[in-house]
């Protein structure tokens, strides 16, 4: 798994290419994590993600808490029909802001 | 198909391409294959994770069958007698600053099966998992 950090519209965009899993979260983990200090506008957008596991799921949790902490934003957005199954699952589609596309989620920050 | 798996977290990429090679040849539609791949990464995770603490090299294995419009999935190792099945379920209505980190990925596994059990067997930890392949609306 790689992870892409790019701008836009002064919002910190994480794409998570690849499969989170335990084998990956830690590196994703480290990634978000040390973005988050400075950038506290964040959308992660799963359009490259083929898969998350509960492992993944912790590391948006942590950075979520983190986040809110924070009085930042988070956003979460271009889920498969099956990564969105894993977030409603777990009741995390509850807690954290999970929009369709990135342009909706982009959208919603200053709101 | 059976494998055998050691418990080293850099495993979980192999057991991944065998699992896709095995849905493919079986004709398993994807979003099958996803929740089986998830069922088998979370239990199997838990595995190399927990069930061996001397610190050496061991190997568990992960059987998968298809069985008419079922796949039959079977964990097996000799680790510590541990029923992951006995946990406490995570509270999933819990709010962001109180949500717990935890428990999911058994629960995953509950949910995303049709039949889930623990037997200690000899000296071995046994899961048997059952995953319909009746595609839901």
């Amino acid at each position: 798994m790689e992870i892409t950090v790019k701008k836009d519209s002064g919002i910190t965009v994480v794409c998570p290419n690849g499969r989170i899993d335990t084998s990956t979260a830690k590196n994703f983990e480290e990634g978000i994590m040390k973005l988050i200090p400075d950038n506290q506008q964040i959308i992660i957008s799963f359009s490259d993600t083929s898969y998350i596991s509960s492992a993944g799921l912790r590391v948006i949790l942590v950075a979520g808490k983190k986040i809110a902490s924070m009085n930042g934003q988070l956003a979460l957005a271009d889920m498969s029909d099956k990564i969105y199954e894993v977030f409603k699952m777990s009741g995390f589609d509850k807690i954290l802001k999970i929009y369709p596309t990135f342009e909706d989620a982009k959208s919603s920050f200053g709101k | 198909m059976l494998l055998n798996v050691k418990n080293d977290i850099r495993e979980i990429d192999r057991v991944f391409t065998c699992i896709k090679e095995f849905c493919s040849t079986n004709g398993i539609s994807e979003k099958k294959c996803f929740d089986i791949l998830m069922i088998i990464d979370e239990l199997a995770t838990n595995i190399i994770s927990y069930a061996f603490d001397d610190g050496q090299e061991h190997t568990f294995t992960v059987m998968v069958e298809k069985e008419k419009d079922m796949v039959h999935v079977r964990l097996s190792d000799a680790g510590i007698p541990f029923d992951p099945l006995n946990r406490i379920e995570p509270d999933t209505d819990a709010s962001l600053e109180s949500r717990k980190v935890g428990g999911l990925g058994i629960f995953f596994a509950k949910q995303l099966s049709q039949f889930i059990s623990y037997e200690r067997v000899g000296n071995k930890n046994q899961l048997d998992i059952l995953v319909s392949l009746k595609e839901e609306e």
